[in-house]
């Protein structure tokens, strides 16, 4: 069974349409990338799939492991095991990342009928996921991305992912702004998000993060529309020839 | 007779005439002359109405139509409502009052060298010349005072001598039971640090939801050189209850004032802090957060007086309003024309959780001195929707994330609270009034 499945979906975001008919099927086990110009509705997808207000579906499905994920709330979305980076991670004075991460990672478990992480463990595993992705654990300390550099920020994003342990990732450039360095760190903290029952899926505009995270399929969208699917060769052939080069007209969004 | 703008209060006279029996000291015939004189100059004046400036925000309406009398003695009260008001591990002193009487047997009185802790009842029978001094003596008394004057049962009277430290903090429980209802609870407390000592107070406001009972406490401090009082109010009254919390603070020389308020409770509730700089390198900090909605509204009035160089003070008030909700922050500053090198700041700042709320911000600054340094900030906003997606799209529920953003919007009002127990209590009260909504 497909673990994730976007049939005809139409998005509209205030009154103006923006996805204008997407289909795309990933499967456990699967890395999905998705390329397009500035402005396609690559942002716009991964928010429709986790339900943030105020984008509106106006046709179309999306069914997660068999279940309608539009009938959900975000929470349950992320609870159902769906993870998303966010493009343009979010400042929250006054929270602190460690309590945002236990009440989040505590509340996932209640929606699964678990019980609370005790704290201990708690800090064992926050300790051993910093680590892994070379983050210095006084940062988590601080208030949820405030005052973090970009590239911080992009890090924190995936101390989140990690400690939250999804089966389905989105994860929109969390590859822009990363020094060459930290480009690795992450791409080998989203490879160690891989698995058999687990399912990828990567939003980029540059080759590089595709050299360490290597993705079964690439999609381009365009203009509201998914306008080509190939394999990871689709990506080199882009780097080489830009949207022209396979017919896309850059304007087109 | 009633001035312009008030309403009418000469009922109280005959609630005076009819109870006077019942009022503490009512063999004292000095204190009933305070007494009738101050029903006297009440009743010149009468009750402040809507229309009257430090009001506008505080609709007394519903005073002026009640007739709200003192309430019987002897009322009796489960142990667990003390319990739960209890801040966790203080050994301090318990001071309780129950429907504006002090109670004995649930009080404690933990006795140290130096430090005098006695129910205003008490003093009146045991420090005559004190009591008589300090009742006598009372200054800058709007009319609610002259009626408090004429009518209270409660209160204390607490003195810290010289270079004496106060161990533990003091709990002082005010708490009304149903018997309450239709009634008005008074009390007058009276706190005086000698020079160089230290103390602090917890206050405790409780009462029963869908009561109707008046509320009316006036804590008078006097500060004397290099003292230090922290008082923490807690405002937990039933949903019928009009409260009102007056506190009046004169600071010598170096003398540190901090006042940190949470209110959550009432009907109407109106907290008055008032500090007086009166000696130089004066310090006050006041904090306090207001959380109201439906059937509440909210107003804090501070009253900053400046007389005199070097002083510094500090106010930080936030409020958060849900659907209904109304409040109103007045914070008035003055500064006189000697009191150069001012330091004042203040600062409120409001979140509505939903369009149907209402917050108030008037500061208002009378700076005569030229050399001075003060700010004042005042906003209304909402809650962050990119910050609840964000939340959300980790796992946490819509209130939930919700609740996060508003305990980190009130966290700078407690943030510098050095006494665990005191601090986490203001978070519990905070997260259970979210809870509720
Ligand atoms: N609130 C809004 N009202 C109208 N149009 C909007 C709104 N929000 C987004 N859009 C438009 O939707 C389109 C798609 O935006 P989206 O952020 O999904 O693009 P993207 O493919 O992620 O681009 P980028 O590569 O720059 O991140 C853009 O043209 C954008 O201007
Ligand atoms: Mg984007």
């Amino acid at each position: 069974m497909a673990m994730l499945e976007i049939k005809n979906l139409h998005v509209e975001v205030d009154g103006q349409k923006i996805l204008k008919g997407i289909n795309l099927t990933i499967n456990p086990g699967e890395v999905h990338a998705i390329m397009g110009p500035n402005g396609a509705g690559k942002s716009t997808l991964s928010y429709a799939i986790c339900g943030k207000e105020g984008y509106e579906i106006t046709e179309g499905s999306v069914t997660f492991n068999g279940k309608d994920f539009l009938e959900l709330e975000p929470h349950e979305r992320a609870a159902e095991g769906v993870f998303l980076g966010f493009q343009y991670p979010v400042e929250i004075p006054g929270v602190s990342n460690m309590n945002f991460l236990k009440a989040a990672i505590n509340s996932i478990r209640k929606y699964r009928g678990e019980d609370e992480l005790p704290a201990v463990e708690f800090l064992k595993l926050i300790r051993a996921k910093a680590a892994e992705l070379e983050v210095d654990p006084e940062m988590l300390k601080r208030s949820v991305n405030v005052g973090f550099s970009g590239g911080e920020k992009k890090r924190n994003e995936m101390i989140q992912m990690a400690m939250l342990d999804p089966i389905f990732s989105v994860l929109d450039e969390t590859d822009s702004g990363l020094d060459i360095d930290a480009l690795r760190i992450v791409a080998d903290g989203i490879n160690r998000m891989r698995g058999q029952d687990k399912a990828i899926l990567v939003i980029t505009h540059y080759q590089r993060l595709l050299d360490y995270v290597v993705p079964d399929f690439v999609h381009v969208l365009a203009g509201g529309k998914i306008v080509k699917s190939g394999d990871k060769s689709l990506a080199l052939k882009l780097e080489k020839d830009g949207y022209a080069g396979i017919g896309i007209d850059e304007n087109a969004a | 007779m009633t001035e312009k703008n008030h309403f009418d209060g000469l009922n109280y006279e005959n609630v005076y005439a009819a109870q006077k029996n019942m009022l503490p000291g009512t063999e004292l015939s000095w204190l009933n002359d305070i007494r009738q004189s101050s029903m006297t100059k009440f009743v010149e004046v009468g009750l402040p109405g809507p229309k009257v400036e430090e009001w506008r925000y505080t609709n007394l309406t519903p005073l002026k139509s009640e007739t709200y009398e003192i309430a019987d003695k002897s009322p009796s009260m489960s142990a667990d409502i003390l319990a739960d008001l209890t801040v966790q591990e203080n050994t301090g002193s318990k001071v309780v009052f129950i429907n504006g009487y002090f109670s004995e047997a649930h009080s404690k009185i933990v006795s140290q060298s130096g430090i005098i802790l006695k129910s205003l009842p008490d003093f009146l029978k045991s420090d005559q010349n004190s009591a008589q001094a300090l009742l006598s003596s009372l200054d800058k008394q709007n009319s609610l005072e002259h009626l408090n004057t004429a009518l209270m049962t409660g209160g204390y009277v607490l003195q810290v001598e010289e270079n004496v430290k106060l161990a533990e903090p003091i709990e002082i429980f005010h708490i009304a039971t149903k018997g309450a209802e239709a009634k008005a609870l008074r009390s007058k407390c009276f706190i005086e640090m000698k020079s160089q000592s230290s103390a602090c107070v917890i206050e405790h406001f409780s009462s029963p939801d869908g009561f109707d009972i008046w509320r009316d406490n006036v804590t008078r401090a006097q500060l004397s050189n290099g003292s230090f009082l922290s008082i923490y109010s807690f405002q937990c009254e039933g949903s019928e209850v009009i409260h009102m919390n007056r506190v009046l603070a004169d600071l010598g020389e170096d003398a540190e004032f901090r006042h940190q308020s949470l209110n959550v409770g009432g009907k109407i509730s109106r907290t008055e802090v008032k500090p007086t700089l009166n000696g130089l390198f004066a310090k006050t900090n006041l904090r306090g957060a207001f959380l109201g909605r439906e059937g509440s509204s909210h107003d804090v009035f501070t009253h900053m007086k400046h007389m005199v160089p070097q002083g510094t003070s500090d106010q930080i008030y936030r409020g958060v309003l849900d659907k209904g909700g109304k409040s109103a922050f007045q914070g008035k500053a003055y500064v006189a024309k000697d009191a150069q090198l001012t330091n004042a700041d203040q600062s409120n700042k409001n979140l509505l959780l939903d369009r149907g709320a209402e917050a108030n911000s008037k500061p208002e600054l009378l700076i005569y001195a030229d050399d001075v340094k003060c700010s004042h900030g005042a906003t209304v906003g909402e809650l962050d929707d990119q910050a609840l997606f964000y939340l959300e799209s980790r796992g946490l529920d819509k209130n939930a994330a919700k609740g996060l953003l508003v305990e980190a919007f009130i966290a700078e009002v407690f943030e510098e609270i050095d006494l665990e127990a005191v601090k986490a209590r203001y978070l519990d009260l905070a997260r259970k009034w979210l809870d509720k909504g």
